[in-house]
């Protein structure tokens, strides 16, 4: 039995890898080979994925097509930037957030987010 | 005259220990200790400063006499002080811990979509079950998502560069901090921060606390995996994208947390000590009872004559 947690991450891994819109139809087929499920779980998976604001849906042919908001590296590097302290927002810290071994310094930090903004732009249409 | 030398105590306390004791060598000793000191020093601090509310207006009254406005009208209104800035440390204490939940929801939603789970391989080790996530990139990092359910996050870059040893510490250490519940020391110091008036405030015994919890979770680590897979980790994460000594900001605190931390590792270093470490909350024990002994009870038995309620 795979968690509902598992199949989300799935399923973003599946619309990451297509670089384009997906339809539940489409998801669904990609996930296949290696899980006997039902159109619907899928169907719910997008749903909720796209309640969390991680996935944009949009309507073309009179069907909906599902599609990552942010590249798998953009959310990488920002939640990278979060827990490494290096938000701008000093707060982040003072939250007490995450503990770290090892920390980034301002140019390893202005480096990641170097990185995060080629991504962002490469990633507009 | 106990609302002088209380409010002596509590500029002590507040402004003059504070940095006295973060330079200090000996809190490594016995990181453990050392935060329970502080939490003593912190905490007297606070409470000094509510002597002093409650204090001055009474002894003021008993000198002078109340004036035109009543006894007891002051003495509400240092009541009234009082209460609020026990207020609005509670609500220091609400906004900090809600907002870190917030954060760390949202951090470990996105974490828990991002994770490889392809690379977990073996390292899970003796983790909480299903805790471990890994995330692309070179930059070698480990750190941890607190909370009911916790999270330990590793790069992909850390996996590739430490030794097996060297995870298996790294792991241990994030463990350390989620067993023993550092978020929660954490945050009551990240509150009092947040309540203290903004001229008035100082990071020195937040980031003092911060480096001691580090210290206090290498040595769960080390008294596993021994000094050296821990100080090989902290060498590879911090060199690969290490500030040079000079950067300005929190890189350069950072990078000065690592070398405090890679000292007392080193083979030379003085061990922990366990009467070091018994020195130590003697030591916070007394900041909290000699002055209540020896100021704010003879005081209150002595306002309690003149008291009008």
């Amino acid at each position: 039995m795979v968690g509902l947690g598992d199949l989300e991450r799935d399923v973003m891994a599946r619309l990451w890898d297509a670089g384009q819109p997906l339809t539940v139809r489409q998801v669904h087929e990609r996930l296949s080979p290696e899980r006997d499920l039902a159109y619907t779980t899928v169907m719910t998976v997008l749903d909720r994925l796209a309640k969390k604001g991680v996935v944009r849906q949009e309507r073309a042919d009179r069907a909906y097509r599902y599609a990552p908001t942010q590249t798998r590296e953009e959310m990488t590097a920002a939640l990278m930037l979060e827990a490494l302290g290096a938000t701008p927002d000093g707060a982040a810290r003072d939250a007490a957030l995450v503990h770290f071994v090892g920390r980034v310094g301002p140019e390893g930090a202005a480096a990641l987010r170097a990185a995060l903004d080629r991504t962002a732009r490469g990633s507009l249409p | 005259m106990t609302a002088l030398l209380l409010g002596a105590l509590g500029l002590a306390l507040s402004r003059f220990v504070p940095p006295a004791l973060a330079r200090a060598r000996w809190t490594s000793r016995e990181p453990r200790a050392a935060i329970v000191l502080w939490q003593a020093v912190t905490l007297a601090s606070v409470l000094s400063a509510i002597g002093v509310v409650l204090a001055a207006p009474e002894e003021y009254v008993r000198a002078r006499g109340a004036g035109p406005l009543g006894a007891e009208w002051i003495l509400l209104g240092a009541l009234a002080v009082a209460g609020f800035i026990v207020a609005r440390l509670l609500a220091a204490l609400v906004a900090v811990t809600g907002g870190s939940r917030r954060r760390r929801a949202r951090h470990r939603m996105l974490v828990d979509l991002l994770d490889r789970a392809e690379q977990h391989g073996d390292v899970e080790g003796h983790l909480p079950a299903g805790s471990l996530r890994v995330l692309d990139g070179e930059v070698p990092f480990a750190y941890c998502l607190p909370g009911r359910s916790p999270r330990v996050v590793v790069s992909g870059g850390a996996l590739r560069a430490l030794t097996r040893e060297e995870l298996a510490a790294v792991l241990d250490h994030e463990h350390a901090h989620l067993r023993a519940r550092h978020d929660l020391v954490l945050e009551a110091f990240a509150a009092v921060h947040r309540a203290v008036p903004r001229p008035l405030r100082s990071r020195t015994a937040l980031d003092a606390v911060h480096l001691l919890l580090e210290m206090a979770a290498d040595d769960a680590a080390r008294r596993h995996h021994g000094d050296q897979p821990l100080r090989g980790a902290l060498a590879t994460m911090g060199g690969a994208v290490a500030a040079p000594p000079e950067a300005a900001g929190t890189g350069r605190d950072a990078e000065r947390e690592r070398l405090r931390r890679l000292d007392r590792l080193s083979p030379g270093a003085p061990r922990p000590s366990r009467a070091a470490g018994a020195a130590m909350c003697a030591l916070a024990a007394a900041v909290l009872l000699l002055p209540t002994v020896a100021l704010v009870l003879p005081w209150l038995l002595q306002a309690r004559a003149g008291w009008p309620l």
